[in-house]
């Protein structure tokens, strides 16, 4: 779904007008962007082990174990959208910004992505497993 | 077929606070043609285990396998 023919006397891109960003913690491949991007695909796996015993002595983990990091994304099934023919969008700005305040953040993490600015298409997806081990008390 | 108009007059905000922006999500101020975000999120009830601390079971190829950098212990202590 492109924006379709341009309108007379509209602005054909929207610039982002920000006062202030204030972040305290950016981790984990995040990204903090401040300008217009095309394509952004980011991927994390995560296996978060809390263990009783120590890394070292409780051996390793493997992301083949577990199902959750081979299973298949889930699929829009509409055939009207793939072939791009439901729906045409015309998009008329009147602004030529959007105009935003301060912006406070705590933490950006885990593959997110916090942006000032256009962008064309975001596929992101995130596997995370959780497994806690605790020794059995006589 | 559908026609669908879209017209954005003036888009002012205030302030924005987030606590967290974390797993695969996105704070965006801007324009933006397609956006998909996956996340899967997995703690089920075998992910508390209560016993012996055996080291988890190796996969296939294992050696190839990506995870801890650290070689697999083949005996553990319960």
């Amino acid at each position: 779904m492109r924006s379709g023919s341009q309108r007379e006397g509209d602005y054909p891109v929207r610039t982002a007008e920000i006062c202030g960003l204030a972040i305290i913690d950016v981790s984990l491949s995040a990204i903090i962007q401040l300008g217009d991007r095309g394509y952004y695909t980011p991927k994390l796996r995560a296996l978060a082990v809390q263990r009783e015993e120590g890394h070292e002595t409780a051996g390793s983990v493997y992301f083949e174990s577990y199902e959750i990091f081979e299973r298949p994304l889930p699929v829009l099934n509409d055939p009207a959208f793939e072939e791009n023919e439901a729906v045409v969008i015309h998009r008329t700005n009147c602004s030529p910004r959007i105009n935003v305040g301060c912006i406070f953040i705590t933490a950006v993490g885990a593959s997110s992505s916090v942006q000032a600015g256009n962008a064309m298409e975001t596929v992101a997806e995130s596997r995370i497993k959780h497994i806690r081990q605790y020794r059995r008390k006589p | 077929m559908i026609q669908f108009n879209v017209y954005n007059h003036a888009l002012v905000v205030g302030s924005i606070e987030v606590l967290g922006i974390s797993s695969s999500s996105s704070l965006q101020v801007g324009d933006t043609d397609y956006t998909t975000l996956y996340s899967m999120f997995d703690t089920p009830p075998e992910s508390v285990i209560i016993g012996p601390l055996a080291p988890f079971p190796s996969p296939e190829g294992a050696s190839q396998a990506i995870g801890e950098t650290a070689e697999p212990e083949t005996e553990s202590e319960a």
